[in-house]
């Protein structure tokens, strides 16, 4: 058997959690002085699963604290089965976790994409990259007439999502050990963000949410002022929103 | 060319649990060892924390995710990566596993054993040559812990270990603790292995604890060093001198200080093999 047949027979066993045709394991491994054939792979595939679990437990541990152990430990391995590991770090594997449940969502719990959404985004939050935010004197100093042209850029550890309100508040109350109770789902804009090693997230007002999902996506300052229209004084809350973007370090810079 | 050993006394691993430890106070050991794929992100507590402890202590970045027996490519991304961290870093010693992981550019996340065949020693020897010259260094490999035997073997473990770190002019990371489960779960001596594994290229040794799950032993890293894995650690210590030696703990990991005293333990085993031979030197 060549090192690439060894190989891919191992993966089949390994991964598939099903039985291969008798003899092919046989032929490829021997007995130990303890263990048959099957019962070294097995091995590996206990390992393997419980090692995927483990670690999407980690990113997602409210999710897991909400549905239990074992009915997070099924989600997750029939999450892993169609969504293997393809990234070194295996903190990257629930990346597609909160599209998976939105493919196959429960409904009687609509809001576990979400609740998944917001604790993926935490914790890509917690490891990017570091990087300077604007200084509000750089934004004070730019000649007004082409303000309406530029963009604002966020800082990479910042994200701008659209959830149910009922996510964010059953993050809260999981965080917190207090029983979840359901709640008005609402949509709303919640903005996660880290300050030193430490992750935040709040929600903002549907304007301000139309704004900064506007400067995420690239708008020019003239469209993401234009989400505050409407309100009393559009141009004094565009202004309170932008000077509180910077105060929280969430603006990068305007190009 | 010959490989460098250094000596950095007695370290343990760099886990999570301990960093608010590490950010407010000197580090307790010699040298620290970090899971490199846990240190690759640009940002944030991880790396903070690892550039902090650098400027004081020796650290080693230990992979878990190179896949160097994997038949297909390596990865470009993980080079790259890998590559960042170590430029960024300067570690004291780059190490791996002498495994394979990966299929079809999926991760299983685990240390498989290779087929010890003249096939697998050509293809891994190769692959660590890329590597070395990728990161203008030479990087260390560890033996596994095996629960599994190919026929197709032709050689033992050590045999295969010992000739690869020749042909590729690499360091040897002896993990004592795998050793010791490996023997146990395969039926060989582990005097055997110790016997079969070149002085001159050992740079590291690993101490762990394990578990006894009652038909074979399972590496898990959850508990103290055993008592018969100390006994192999003198015994290794004996053939091979004075080297780097790490305690690692990765599950139910205890207060700082128990780890430090398992490393505490393993240095004073040193001072006590080594102590009379080095005063003979001496004299």
């Amino acid at each position: 058997m060549t090192l690439a047949q060894t190989q891919a027979l191992l993966h089949e066993a390994i991964t598939s959690g099903t039985e291969l045709a008798p003899g092919l394991i046989e032929g490829c491994l021997a007995s130990t002085r303890t263990l048959t054939s099957h019962e070294s792979i097995e091995i590996y595939s206990n390992m393997y699963r419980w090692r995927l679990v483990a670690a999407l437990r980690e990113v997602f541990p409210n999710l897991s604290k909400h549905l239990g152990d074992g009915t997070f430990a099924d989600l997750a391995e029939d999450y892993v089965r169609c969504h293997p590991s393809e990234h070194h770090d295996v903190g990257q594997i629930g990346k597609l976790l909160p599209a998976f449940l939105r493919e196959h969502p429960d409904p009687e719990r609509p809001y576990l994409a979400e609740l998944a959404e917001l604790e993926w985004a935490r914790n890509e939050v917690f490891f990017a990259p570091d990087g300077p935010a604007m200084d509000a004197q750089v934004f004070n100093s730019i000649v007004p007439a082409k303000l309406a042209s530029l963009r604002l850029q966020l800082v990479p550890s910042v994200r701008v999502l659209l959830l149910a309100q009922d996510a964010m508040d059953l993050w809260r109350r999981l965080e917190n050990g207090e029983p979840p109770r359901p709640s008005a789902s609402v949509r709303t804009t919640a903005v996660v963000w880290r300050r030193d090693f430490q992750v935040f997230h709040c929600n903002v007002s549907p304007r301000e949410g139309g704004a900064l999902r506007a400067a995420r996506d690239g708008g020019t300052l003239g469209e993401v002022c234009a989400c505050f229209e409407g309100s009393l004084d559009p141009t004094s809350e565009a202004f309170a929103a932008i000077s509180s973007w910077l105060a929280e370090r969430w603006l990068k810079g305007i190009a | 060319m010959a490989f460098q050993r250094l000596g950095l006394g007695h370290g343990i691993g760099l886990r999570t649990k301990h960093f608010g430890q590490f950010e407010s106070q000197p580090s307790p050991v010699d040298w620290v060892e970090v899971v490199t794929e846990n240190f690759m992100a640009q940002g944030g507590r991880p790396i903070a924390l690892l550039e902090k402890v650098r400027r004081d202590t020796p650290v080693v970045l230990h992979g878990v995710s190179l896949s160097i027996g994997s038949i297909e490519p390596l990865s470009i991304r993980y080079l790259d990566d890998l590559a960042r961290l170590v430029e960024r870093i300067q570690p004291a010693m780059v190490t791996d596993h002498l495994c394979w992981g990966t299929w079809c550019g999926r991760y299983f996340h685990d240390l498989l054993p290779l087929p010890y065949t003249e096939e697998s020693l050509v293809h891994v020897t190769a692959r660590v040559e890329a590597l070395q010259e990728r990161l203008g260094r030479q990087v260390l490999l560890e033996n596994p812990s095996a629960y599994v035997a190919y026929r197709d073997s032709t050689m033992t473990e050590w045999e295969f270990l010992a000739e690869l770190s020749r042909r590729a002019d690499c360091g040897i990371l002896l993990d004592v603790n795998n050793i010791y489960v490996s023997a146990h779960n395969l039926g060989f001596d582990p005097i055997d292995y110790l016997d079969g594994i070149p002085a001159d290229r050992v740079g590291q040794f690993h101490l762990a604890g394990h578990s006894d799950k009652g038909k074979f032993l399972l590496d898990t890293h959850d508990s103290p060093v055993a008592e018969p894995v100390w006994s192999l650690y003198r015994e290794a210590l004996r053939r091979f001198g004075r080297v780097a030696t790490l305690v690692e703990w990765d599950d139910r990991i205890p207060p700082l200080a128990e780890v430090v005293a398992e490393s505490r333990r393993a240095e004073a085993i040193e001072a006590e093999e080594l102590g009379p031979a080095l005063r003979r030197l001496a004299s």
